[in-house]
This record gives structure tokens, C-alpha cells and sequence, in this order.
């Protein structure tokens, strides 16, 4: 692979990685969204609160 | 006519595969409450109890909810101890009902289950403070007082606790019965040997609530003694077109004097006398 | 191009119509929350409005002056009950009377959602002909009303039967029914006249008002068509969903409040979402059996392209409006649990529980079928061999969901079954049988099925934007998420914590499904903007494909049939829950295996009667050649 293929390669990864833990986050943030409108609040390690 | 025949025939096949799906199924009738006819000179306690766990499994439809855990909505009550669990109730802080025993306890929880909600159990959102158990002495359960009484027994009977409800008298209830109370022209000319089975010969609840105010569709009786005097209760029944409640249709039964014996109508007319909170 | 003198331009024109759609769907909104407001639906508690106002008077006394506190609809009305019929008052036909309403009512159900959703997908598909000014769009939608066309006659037909046969065998129900409804039943018969008018217009007017300011009012007929359809549905929803959850009337029946306190119960509007939805799925899937058989009739390409591309179109719409289904029928289901716990646990946890598992029989089978169309359509396009290995696994999940929903909880097991098994439960697949299990299914079968639905899409496009990797690493990243998500609320939520947050866990995991499939169409059309086409070959895809195209409507039209059962057997022994008890010969829950033959009667009934409909569509446009030369053995 020439320079060019690599950087492609690196930026790829670089790109799914990140790609990974903004949703990681967004679902994390969605589940507590949802659970907290319905009356069921949630710790930040997502088990039942109170 | 070939790609016809392969169309029916594919969809008659797949038709007849979820068919048989239904057919290796278990295959349950859902039976409507039947009228069951008791000989209450003949009860004893244990007919009694074994009558309450025939009601709890059928037409009180108990155990749709009070199951084991996880699979039940509600406290398995047939899986605890209901006079110790009762006690243990009573004595908690949130209790602010009127029962003093575990049979009060529980004839409560029956005809006013949001009185008190265990831990848990209330609706969501309600933060257990509404149940989600019907009344059972109102529809679609409509359990009698006797059977509500012969549930209670068997709550009580079936872990060697000792049974605080008494047996039905033969003068009460006509019979253990889903029937509503006007069941065709059926009604005997038997004599009504009590107020209770007085209103329900003449088919009081009908129109009247015996337990509330609320209207159904002439006024609630449950404070009729200490609205109108004797005289007057006994004039609304025998000619109810005389003074009609402000609001109310002229649609009273008007024939009462002439079906009624003297002596059904003194019953009623004291018992309703009676009624004043 | 036109002749027309005025022209209004393109865009104006959008404007003014979509204004018009606004404006209608206002008005009539409007209208619902002034009745609604008037009759203070919601203000007060219903204690507070029956408390009673009256007070008792003595001859000869002053009259007490008047102190009315509220003066609603219902004050000059007499309360009259409910009836009360015994079983002898039930006329005797001898034959069972349910059993004879059933299939009528069923026949008229799946042939009114047939000639509702037809309509909403015709007038879509119109639009987007007008739109891309592609005619094949416009001619599309043409056949789609042209072949269900006799459906509405067929309704009707049904309809009038049904209400014949209500009538004569439940002459008390019906008394009691059109007492309560009043004179909503004239608006409803009213509303045949107005449906009819523009039914007639909309199609005979087709090609006279093709074009222009016409195609407008074209369009314009087509809306108010959909418009009376639907208002059609929501009245005779309102009917089933008070018999199952009573609504301006009190214990005993008598009419408390106004018209909109009894339409408007607590399960009239979930029916009303979910039978909107699911006429659209249902009427796609048999148009889309239309286009399979013509597909497999003629060998012209031409002709077969034509029909590969009806039959993609068909399973589109029936696919699309399937994912959002299971939501709607889980508002429904909570609405039931929400009206009476009791209810909601005979359909579910009680008598007919094992009917959910016949369901998940029936839906998995759509899924199969529905994605299986899907994979085949692949080979029209080249684009597509870059998303070939997806499909085992896509296929591997929808079997492992597909039986995990099937698997039931409870058995009904002898002692000595119990003895082998170990306990009342099997140690294993028991917890499989549980609700979170079966959520999880349901939800990443319908994640998969998307997945299906979006390389499909994908297959005979090239994406040209600079972002097009960022973009695949978001989506994949968003499809793996959504499903770890999936099964972590389902198991942590389903089996570690309390029955509450297990329930309200599944409407985390539905906005799991939700997003990935918002943002898998959010992306996707924003990725492949001015994206390279690739060639597509319509009609090149195998035969055995069109059997998936005759597979979705049998499972629909039998899955219609099983939650009419359902539907009907929640309400127990109950005319009107509650209030109006069935004393009927016939008033208990029929076994499942009695309900399965009916459905089977029903559903092929229906096949026939399709098959009638599409006969009389092609017998139409037949023509016989006149005879050549008639002397020889010719008529005389």
C-alpha cells in the first residue's frame, strides 16, 4: 500500500471509532431520555434509581 | 390457468399451515359464569371454603394477576400466609384504611383496592398510590357479598388460619349466582325473607346504587335515611310519582304497591331507614 | 404546454394545495376540540359530573329556588339502562349466530381496509408521478384503482349483510347500540354517499383530468376520497372500542355524557392509528399479489418488467407500513392494560395468551417472506453483489429472532411432563418465553428488515460525496449500537429489575428501532445526492421470488382474522364490557383451534373474492375480436 492508502486507512479507522462512541453516546443519552419521560429515572450506570 | 393453480394451491397450503399451527395449541374454552345453585341449609364451612377457591380460581378471575413471581401483577396471595400478611399490612405507616382485622383487611383490598396499595404494585406513574385491581363486587367480576365472604374463608382456611366469617344464612342470598338481577320473568313468587332479598326480587340495584350516592339512574340510596323519613321512603316505592327527586325522570316502577307484600315492603322500607351515612 | 389562460406556477400550486390539506385537517381538528371543549371532556372527574343534583321537595312546601350547577347535553335525556336479555330473548336461527356475524364481519373488515388503503397509496403514488413527471407513476396508480375497484362494491355488499344479520340476531345489542350512538350512525351512512361520489369521480375522471390545473382537481377529488374513507373508519372504530372500553355511559349503561364522551374512549384513537396503519400494509400486500400473478402469467419482458416493478412498489408500501406497526398495536395493548389491567392480561397473560405465539407464527412469516423478496430483488441490480454476504447474516438473525418469539412461557403439562421437565418451566428456554425475550425479537427483526429494505435501496446506486466513509462508519455504528442497546434493555431491564422499568424498557428499545431507521433514511438521502446510477433490470428476478408476494397477504388476511379474535374475545362474556353482559348461547371464548377455522374460512373467502375482483378488473379491459366470417358453423 502507497501513503496515500494508508492515510485513507488510519482516517477510516479514526472515523469509525469516533463514529462509535458519539453513538455509544447518543444511546446512552436516548436511554435515559426515554426512561426518565415514563416516570423511571435511572442512575448513570443505568440501573433503576430510588 | 397453471400460474393460477399454483397460486391457490400455494396459499390454500400456507392457509392451512397456520391452521394446524392453532390446532396443536392447547385448545381452552373461555366458560361464562354459570349460575350455580347452593343449599345454604346444607353448607357447611368446609363447602363454604372449597366455594371460595372455586371463586378464586374462576369467576373472581383472581388468578389472572395474583400469580408467583415474575409472572404476576399483583401480591400472590395464594402463595402467602393473607392473615400474617394481613397483620403486616395493617401495621405499616401508609395504611389509612378502616380495617382492624385481616378479614376487614381483606373484604377492603376486595371492594377498595386503591384504599391501600402494597409496595410496588400501584399503577405506573401513580406512585403506588392507585391500584390497578377492579372492584370486585362491581362488573365485570361482580362477586356477591356472599361469595366475596366465601373467598375471604378460603383466604383465611387455606393456610390452617382460623375462619372469622360467618356462614351465609339460608334467609340471605337467594343463591350463589352471575346472574344480573332481573333474569326474565323467572323471579319466584317466593316470598323475600330478608331486605337483601327484597331489593334484589325487585330489582333495586338496577336503578339504584345501595353502596354510594353516585347515580345510576335514580338517586343512590346509601344516605336515603337520613334524607327522607320513613313515611316518605315508603311513599317513593308505593307511588313513586308523588314527589319525584328534583332532576330525576318520572321512570320508577309505579306497580311496586301491587306486587309487593305489606311485609317486603316494611323490610325494605326499615332497612332503607337504616342507610344513613 | 397547457392551454389554459391562468396558469398559477409550479410551486404556487404546491403551496395552494397543501395549504387546502392544512387548512381541512384544522378545521376538522378544530371542530373536534371546540365539541370536546363544550362538552369540558377531561375537565372534570366523573364523580364530579354524575354527583346528584337534586333534592327531594314535599307537596305543599315553598319551592326550593333552582340551584342547577351544570347543565349538560344529557340533563333532558332519560337514563335508560342497559338491557338485560336473558337467553331466551336471543332470536334462534339454528345455526350460530356468532359464528354467521363473524364472517360477515370479517369479509366486510378485510374489504373495507382494502378500499381504504388502496386509495392512500394511489393518490401518493399519483403525486409522485405529477412530481418526477414520469408517467409509469400515474398509469400505476391507475391500475391500482382500476383492479380494486369492485372492492368497494364488495364492501358494501358485506357491510349491508353484517348489519342485516347484527339486527335480526341481536336485536337488543343493536337496540342499545343505536341508542347510545344516536345520530352518529346517519353521519356515518351519509358519508357512503359523499365516499361514492368522489370514488366515481376520482377513477372515471382519470384520463379527463390528466393534465395541469385539471390533474389539481384530480388530485383534490382523490384527497377527499381518503378524507371520507377515513372518516368512515374512525366512526365504526368507535363502535368496537366502546364495546370493549365503555365511554359516556355509567355503570349501568345509561347515556351520561354527549356523542364525543362515547366516541372518544380511552382505545379510540390507538384502533384508529393502528388500523391506519395496517390497512396500508395489507392493502399493499394484496395489490402486490395482483402484480405477482401477472408477473408470472405473461413471458413478454416488457409486460414482466412492468409487473416486477409493481410488485417491488406493493412490497414497499406493505413492508414500510409494517415496520411502524408493532408500535402501534403496543400503544393499543397499553392503552387496554391502562383501561383494565384484567383485560389486558386475558389477552396476554391469561386464556389468549398462546394466540401471541401464533402471531409471532404469522409475523415471522411476513418478515420472512417480506425481506426474502428483497434479497431476490437484488438481482436486478449489479450495484448489489457488494451487499450479497450481508444477507446470511441478516437471514441468521431473523431465524434466531423469528424462534425466540415463538417460544412460548407456560405449558399446560401433566405432572409427569412437569417430573421431566424439572418444574412448571424449562430451565433454559423458558425465560425465551417472557415479554423482554420477544422484544428483543421483534426488535432487531424489525432493525434487520430495515437493513434489507436500506442495501436494497443502496444496490444500484454509487454514492459521489467526499463524506460517503464517514457516513457508512456513522450508520454502522449506529446499527450495532441500536442492537447492543436493544438486547441490554431487554435483558438488564426484562429479567434483573421490577415488572415497571421492564415495561417502560420497551419503549427505550422501540426508539432504538426508531432512530436507526430515521437516520438510515436521513443519511442514505443525503449521501447518495447526485449519486451514480447503476443499471436495473426490472423483471429480471426469479419466479420463485412472486410466491413471497403471495405469501404476505395470506399471513396478513389470517393475522387480520386472529386479533379480530382477539379483539372480540378480551371483552369475555361481554356484549359491552362491563356494562351490557352477553347472555347469548354463544357467549363464551371459542377454543383457538375453533377460532383457527374460522379465520381459515374467512381467509379463504377473501382469497376467492380477490381473486373475483382482479377477474372483473381484467374481464374489463378483454375484448372478444368479432368473429370472421360467419357462415361456417358461425351464430346465425
Amino acid at each position: 500500500m502507497d501513503d496515500k492508502d494508508q492515510m485513507g486507512t488510519t482516517t477510516t479507522m479514526l472515523a469509525t471509532v469516533a463514529a462509535f462512541v458519539l453513538v455509544l453516546l447518543a444511546f446512552y443519552g436516548l436511554d435515559h431520555f426515554i426512561m426518565a419521560i415514563q416516570g423511571l429515572p435511572l442512575n448513570l450506570d443505568l440501573s433503576p434509581a430510588g | 390457468m397453471n400460474i393460477l393453480a399454483k397460486t391457490i394451491g400455494f396459499s390454500l397450503a400456507l392457509t392451512l399451515v397456520f391452521t394446524s399451527v392453532t390446532l396443536l395449541l392447547p385448545q381452552v374454552e373461555g366458560e361464562a359464569p354459570v349460575d350455580e345453585k347452593v343449599d345454604l341449609g346444607a353448607l357447611t364451612m368446609d363447602d363454604f371454603v372449597a366455594m371460595g377457591e372455586r371463586l378464586f380460581n374462576n369467576k373472581g378471575t383472581c388468578t389472572l394477576c395474583h400469580k408467583p413471581a415474575p409472572l404476576g401483577r399483583a401480591p400472590d396471595i395464594a402463595g402467602l400466609d393473607m392473615v400474617a400478611t394481613s397483620s403486616k399490612r395493617l401495621a405499616d405507616e401508609r395504611y389509612k384504611g378502616e380495617a382492624k382485622d385481616a378479614e376487614g383487611y381483606i373484604r377492603e383490598s376486595l371492594v377498595d383496592p386503591s384504599k391501600y396499595v402494597v409496595a410496588t404494585w400501584g399503577k405506573k406513574g401513580s406512585n403506588d398510590s392507585v391500584s390497578p385491581m377492579p372492584a370486585v363486587n362491581k362488573a365485570p367480576i361482580l362477586l356477591s357479598a356472599m361469595e366475596m365472604d366465601a373467598v375471604i374463608a378460603y383466604l383465611q382456611a387455606k393456610d390452617g388460619n382460623e375462619v372469622t366469617v360467618s356462614l351465609p344464612s339460608p334467609e340471605a342470598a337467594a343463591e350463589v349466582a352471575a346472574a344480573t338481577p332481573a333474569q326474565g320473568s323467572a323471579a319466584a313468587p317466593v316470598l323475600a325473607a330478608t331486605p337483601e332479598e327484597a331489593l334484589q326480587k325487585y330489582t333495586c340495584a338496577a336503578c339504584h346504587s345501595m353502596t354510594s350516592i353516585d347515580v345510576l339512574v335514580g338517586p343512590g340510596l346509601s344516605d336515603v335515611g337520613a334524607r327522607l323519613s320513613v313515611d316518605q321512603i315508603r311513599q317513593s316505592i308505593i307511588d313513586p310519582n308523588a314527589v319525584i327527586t328534583e332532576g330525576f325522570p318520572a321512570a320508577m316502577p309505579a306497580d311496586f304497591a301491587a306486587k309487593m307484600t305489606v311485609k317486603e315492603l316494611e323490610m325494605i322500607v326499615n332497612y332503607l331507614a337504616e342507610k344513613k351515612k | 404546454m397547457n392551454n389554459d389562460t391562468v396558469q398559477i406556477t409550479g410551486r404556487n400550486r404546491i403551496v395552494l394545495w397543501i395549504s387546502l390539506v392544512v387548512a381541512l385537517l384544522f378545521g376538522s381538528g378544530g371542530m373536534n376540540i371546540a365539541y370536546a371543549a363544550d362538552a369540558g371532556v377531561g375537565s372534570d372527574s366523573v364523580e364530579a359530573r354524575i354527583a346528584p343534583i337534586g333534592r327531594v321537595q314535599i307537596e305543599g312546601q315553598e319551592p326550593i329556588p333552582e340551584n342547577v350547577v351544570s347543565k349538560t347535553e344529557g340533563e333532558e335525556k332519560e337514563l335508560i339502562a342497559a338491557p338485560r336479555p336473558s337467553r331466551g330473548d336471543y332470536p334462534d336461527i339454528g345455526v350460530s349466530s356468532r359464528a354467521v356475524v363473524w364472517v360477515l364481519a370479517q369479509m366486510h373488515l378485510f374489504f373495507a381496509a382494502l378500499v381504504l388503503a388502496v386509495p392512500l397509496f394511489v393518490l401518493v403514488i399519483e403525486l409522485m408521478g405529477f412530481k418526477t413527471g414520469d408517467e409509469r407513476y400515474d398509469d400505476m396508480a391507475h391500475e391500482f384503482m382500476k383492479i380494486s375497484l369492485t372492492g368497494f362494491s364488495i364492501t358494501a355488499i358485506f357491510g349491508g349483510s353484517l348489519a342485516l344479520a347484527l339486527f335480526v340476531l341481536y336485536p337488543d345489542l343493536m337496540g342499545y347500540m343505536m341508542r347510545v350512538f344516536g345520530a352518529q350512525w346517519l353521519v356515518y351512512a351519509g358519508l357512503f354517499f359523499l365516499e361514492s361520489f368522489f370514488l366515481y369521480t376520482y377513477y372515471y375522471g382519470w384520463k379527463a383530468m390528466r393534465y395541469g390545473n385539471l390533474k389539481w382537481v384530480h388530485l383534490t377529488l382523490g384527497l377527499l376520497l381518503n378524507a371520507s374513507g377515513m372518516t368512515i373508519m374512525v366512526l365504526s372504530n368507535s363502535w368496537a372500542t366502546f364495546m370493549m372500553a365503555p365511554s359516556g355511559v355509567n355503570e349501568v349503561g345509561a347515556v351520561i355524557g354527549n356523542i364525543w364522551e362515547v366516541m372518544k374512549g380511552p382505545l379510540w384513537n390507538p384502533i384508529n392509528l393502528h388500523r391506519f396503519i395496517a390497512n396500508i400494509a395489507f392493502g399493499g400486500a394484496v395489490v402486490g399479489a395482483y402484480a405477482a400473478f401477472k408477473f408470472l402469467s405473461t413471458s413478454d419482458p416488457a409486460k414482466r418488467a412492468h409487473y416486477d416493478w409493481m410488485g417491488y412498489t406493493s412490497n414497499f408500501i406493505a413492508i414500510l407500513a409494517f415496520l411502524p406497526l408493532p408500535f402501534a398495536g403496543y400503544w393499543l395493548m397499553a392503552e387496554i392494560y391502562a383501561y383494565s389491567q384484567q383485560m389486558g392480561i386475558t389477552a396476554m397473560g391469561g386464556i389468549l395468551a398462546w394466540l401471541f405465539i401464533v402471531q409471532a407464527v404469522l409475523i415471522g412469516t411476513i418478515l420472512l417472506a417480506g425481506n426474502f423478496y428483497l434479497w431476490s430483488g437484488m438481482s436486478r441490480t449489479e450495484g448489489s453483489v457488494r451487499y450479497q454476504p450481508l444477507i446470511k447474516y441478516i437471514a441468521f438473525v431473523l431465524v434466531i429472532c423469528f424462534l425466540t418469539w415463538v417460544t412460548p412461557h407456560t405449558l399446560m403439562l401433566s405432572a409427569s411432563e412437569i417430573a421431566e421437565l424439572g418444574g412448571s418451566h424449562h430451565h433454559i428456554l423458558g425465560p425465551l418465553g417472557i415479554m423482554p425475550a420477544k422484544n428483543i425479537a421483534v426488535n432487531l427483526m424489525l432493525v434487520v428488515t430495515f437493513l434489507s429494505f436500506q442495501l436494497y435501496r443502496r444496490s444500484d446506486k454509487i454514492a459521489t460525496v467526499s463524506w460517503a466513509k464517514a457516513g457508512n462508519a456513522l450508520l454502522v455504528a449506529i446499527y450495532v449500537v441500536a442492537m447492543v442497546n436493544i438486547i441490554f434493555l431487554g435483558v438488564y431491564y426484562g429479567y434483573f429489575t421490577n415488572t415497571v422499568y421492564k415495561v417502560g424498557s420497551s419503549v427505550a428499545q422501540v426508539g432504538s428501532t426508531l432512530v436507526v431507521i430515521i437516520a438510515g433514511i436521513v443519511i442514505d438521502s443525503l449521501m447518495f445526492r447526485n449519486a451514480k446510477t447503476l443499471p436495473s433490470h426490472w423483471g429480471r428476478i426469479p419466479d420463485r421470488s412472486q410466491y413471497a408476494l403471495f405469501a404476505l397477504p395470506i399471513a396478513f388476511t389470517w393475522l387480520m382474522g386472529l386479533m379480530g379474535y382477539v379483539r372480540s374475545s378480551v371483552k369475555t362474556h361481554w356484549h359491552v364490557y362491563t356494562v351490557m353482559k352477553d347472555n347469548s348461547p354463544d357467549n363464551f371464548i371459542p377454543t383457538i383451534g375453533y377460532a383457527g377455522n374460522m379465520i381459515t374460512i374467512v381467509t379463504v373467502l377473501f382469497l376467492l373474492f380477490v381473486l373475483f375482483m382482479f377477474w372483473i378488473a381484467n374481464l374489463s379491459a378483454t375484448k372478444q375480436s368479432k368473429p370472421v366470417g360467419a357462415l361456417e358453423g358461425g351464430a346465425g
